[in-house]
């Protein structure tokens, strides 16, 4: 029976090697999260073909600028999403972070609150109050037991009020050096956002794949109470990818306030739903345990420069929204047919 | 005339699960107004065989008759065309939990109906009041079922079943939950409607139950009839007892590694499992010991088991180690595909997140030479086959995603390990080499707690077995004890 088994196995292996080392080599590709980049490379063909003013470096530092705040949310998601569970908030914080370390440094004449803070306490407070806003989200969904849907659905709308109402309803302008440098400044040409979004994506795709958090989170997402019979702390994980994605989207929140040089109420109005089709264009699962940052990379920049092109095609505002849409909803059947092609299990994009 | 012939017949009836053969050819029959009771050790294809009877697993070949329906099975779904015929009722109670008692009760009888399909609420509530009353039960029919204790839910899931005035009655295994005195009312009921002309085919694990109840026994082993039809008063237990074991091929056998000299891994003093609890436990595991956690179903054996493995919180008592450090320990579920392995995942990483801080080098980054080597390691000894380490879990047999899991439960080089229903669902190649591992296991000094079902694999490992019953230890077998010793201890008649 044994020996039977041993030799099926190895005539596998064999038939396998001989099948192709293409069937390898594309089912890893699908599941190291390359699976956009064939499309996007061909985008940015297509779009240097057509749009002459595409394929400058300009524009190209533009685009990157332009996703690193959506880039850094989504990175955030991805957290969440891949434990299975979802965090609508960090669209709020977005907005709410940046806002309350402004008015915590702008004097009262310029709608602050009077502390005035020095400048380079700024940022501290901008991640500060992410961070416990994703720590007061991971108690709701952890201790209280709550559906982070309508959690953090609730949330959303609370920090969304909390905006006008510690704002006044006024945007704070100029709110000081060093909360807008990481937003603003350029070193070797290249935009500090730009160079924070790198790095905040090449650390948490390293965590993601080797870092033993990393391996957790992929276990609990996969199957949650195999995880915890294998001994993960599986609520402290879960508390800790809300306050992790709470403060990435602190971060860019601060990005964002940055590149334009002011706290706007509006800030960050609508971008979880392009942080979700980001992530989902990217490969990760909703219902969690696949994605990687990879994709979530290839997710941001396909929306970015699908936006670009849009734009530099002159096409109206009202259609750039609508094809985004479009392209979502082709993506996400894409992935899912991979990853089904790839590995037979069926994912829940 | 009428009452002469057969209300059931069921001819050569065979089925089979993957690999096993559960039924090979049997033939069945239950006279009118009978209570006929279906013995057989755990895995002897009781349950398949009534399972095949109501259609909830149809058989794979042969011919049923209930009353005047017949049935040539083959493999698809005939429940329905018996649907008015008879009545399955199962091991747990299939009930709706946030609707009321009466509203399960009558959920699909047409009595309470009206024009379009409306369902008279005043009606309903007024026969189920009428049928717990019959039953003397004290609950009110617009109690939630969640609220009931469990076995009330187990006689409201018999009323229910017996309320639709089918003439063939499967019971299976139905006091694993009753109280004495719900037992009696339910035994009233039975004898009840038998008087009135319905069948009954009875199953269950208490012996004693059987002579009770029963007026005819047919024993299954492996899926054939071994006694067909025997009068319950030509029967004893030892009979019984020897009819149900039968000649079994000896595998392997256990062996004795126990090192009695040292002090214990675990220590679990006066463990109350929950609330209701009405006596606390006293457990204890040694080095080189392999001890069975056995008894009827919701017996609180499993509940006791991932109470030691740290997983679960007893209402009262605590586990110590009389050695000082507290043992790692590995643990392996009773059901490997909702917490056992992650399916999604190859097998390598299914392994390392039994011991992710081990593997992890500095910063928390997983050492990933020492995780191949490991990875490499374990899979070696629990001889997982798989076309490589990245394969996903989910893609390898049944055995093989066991021997992952226990792999996954030896990361951590653990000191006690506690696996539950270790073998289920795995063929008998598979089933050897754990039961390989798990000595091996012992003789190099780990404590080993299996919780199982079967009598052949607790007697093929364990050097001691528990009994657990309502939640605490009723006995304990030692050192040379026989399948005899053990049927009878798991089927209640000691």
């Amino acid at each position: 029976m044994n020996v039977e088994k041993i030799s099926n196995a190895t005539t596998d292996r064999r038939k396998s090697s001989g099948q192709s080392r293409f069937s390898a080599f594309a089912n890893a590709f699908v599941a190291d999260g390359f699976t956009m980049y064939p499309v996007l490379l061909l985008l940015v063909i297509v779009g240097a073909i057509i749009a002459p003013r595409f394929a400058t470096t300009v524009n190209l530092v533009n685009i990157l600028e332009q996703v690193s705040v959506l880039g850094l949310t989504t990175i955030g998601l991805t957290f969440v999403v891949l434990i299975g569970r979802l965090d609508l908030s960090l669209e709020g914080i977005v907005g709410f972070a940046p806002m309350f370390a402004a008015i915590a440094l702008v004097p009262v004449s310029a709608g602050g609150l009077g502390t005035e803070l020095p400048g380079w306490a700024g940022l501290i407070v901008a991640l500060g109050t992410a961070g416990l806003i994703g720590y007061f989200n991971g108690f709701m969904v952890v201790k209280v037991g709550l559906n982070p849907f309508i959690s953090t659905l609730g949330l959303l709308v609370l920090l969304r009020g909390g905006i006008l109402i510690i704002s006044n309803g006024r945007s704070i302008y100029s709110p000081g050096k060093a909360l807008t440098y990481l937003g603003s400044a350029k070193l070797l040409e290249i935009p500090v956002s730009v160079l924070v979004f790198a790095v905040v994506a090449i650390v948490v795709g390293l965590v993601f794949k080797y870092h033993q958090y990393g391996r957790a989170l992929y276990a609990i997402g996969g199957n949650e109470e195999a995880a915890r019979a294998a001994g993960i702390n599986v609520d402290r994980v879960i508390w800790s990818t809300f306050v992790f994605a709470a403060l990435l989207a602190g971060l860019a929140g601060v990005l964002m306030t940055g590149r334009l040089d002011s706290a706007v109420t509006t800030q960050g109005q609508g971008i979880i739903f392009s942080a979700f089709a980001a992530a989902v264009i990217g490969g990760v699962s909703l219902g969690g345990g696949r994605g990687t940052i990879v994709g979530v990379v290839s997710g941001v920049l396909l929306i970015g420069v699908i936006n670009n092109l849009l734009t530099l095609a002159q096409v109206p505002s009202f259609y750039v929204q609508a094809s985004t849409g479009a392209v979502i909803i082709v993506a996400a059947v894409l992935t899912t047919l991979a990853s089904q092609r790839s590995s037979g299990v069926r994912t829940r994009t | 005339m009428d009452n002469m012939r057969p209300i059931v017949e069921m001819r050569d009836i065979t089925k089979t699960y993957g690999s096993t053969r559960a039924l090979r050819g049997v033939d069945f029959t239950v006279m009118r107004g009978e209570v006929h009771a279906l013995l057989g050790r755990n895995g002897a294809g009781k349950s398949t065989l009534v399972s095949a009877m109501s259609g909830f697993r149809p058989a794979d070949a042969g011919t049923i008759r209930i009353a005047d329906t017949e049935i040539t099975a083959n493999g698809h779904s005939y429940a329905a065309a018996i649907r008015n015929d008879i009545a399955h009722v199962q091991q747990t109670p299939q009930l709706f939990n946030l609707l009321t008692v009466a509203e399960n009760l009558f959920l699909e009888n047409p009595i309470v109906r009206r024009k379009f399909g409306i369902v008279s609420h005043k009606q309903m509530v007024c026969r189920a009041a009428e049928l717990l009353g019959k039953w003397n039960m004290d609950i009110q029919p617009d109690a939630l079922v969640a609220e009931l204790s469990a076995g009330s839910r187990q006689l409201l899931e018999i009323m229910k079943a017996l309320n639709r005035g089918v003439p063939v009655m499967i019971l299976d295994e139905p006091t694993a939950a009753l109280s004495n005195a719900e037992k009696k009312l339910l035994f009233e009921q039975v004898k009840v409607l038998q008087t009135a002309g319905v069948s009954f085919i009875y199953i269950s694990h208490h012996l004693d139950e059987i002579f009770e109840v029963a007026d005819t026994v047919t024993i299954l082993r492996d899926g054939l009839v071994v006694k067909a039809r025997e009068p319950v008063s030509g029967l004893n237990v030892e009979t019984i007892a020897n009819l149900m074991m039968g000649e079994k091929t000896v595998r392997s056998v256990r062996e004795e590694h126990t090192n009695y000299q040292a002090p214990a891994l675990l220590q679990a003093k006066d463990i109350r499992i929950d609330q209701f609890s009405e006596a606390g436990i006293d457990f204890q595991i040694r080095p080189g010991e392999i001890v069975a956690l056995a008894g009827p179903v919701g017996s609180g054996k499993e509940a006791l088991a991932m109470i030691l493995a740290g997983q679960q919180k007893p209402a009262s008592g605590e586990i110590t180690s009389p050695r000082g450090a507290f043992p790692t320990i590995g643990l392996v579920p009773t059901d490997r595909h909702a917490s056992g392995y992650v399916g999604m995942l190859g097998v390598r990483e299914n392994i390392t997140i039994g011991g992710l801080d081990v593997l992890a080098g500095r910063f928390g980054f997983i050492n990933q030479v020492k995780e191949a080597k490991h990875v490499r390691r374990l899979t070696h000894q629990t001889n997982v086959i798989s076309s490589s380490l990245e394969q996903a879990v989910s893609q390898l047999s049944g055995g093989n995603q066991q021997k992952v899991v226990f792999a996954r439960a030896l990361c951590r080089d653990p000191g006690v390990v506690i696996a539950l229903s270790p073998t289920r669902g795995v063929d008998v190649g598979a089933k050897e080499q754990l039961y390989a591992l798990l000595r091996d296991l012992a003789t190099k000094g780990l404590g080993v707690i299996v919780v199982s079902d079967e009598e052949d694999e607790i007697e093929q490992l364990a050097n001691r077995v528990v009994i657990v019953f309502q939640e605490r230890i009723v006995d304990e077998l030692v050192g040379q004890y026989t399948m005899k010793d053990l049927i009878l201890r798991m089927e209640g008649v000691i």
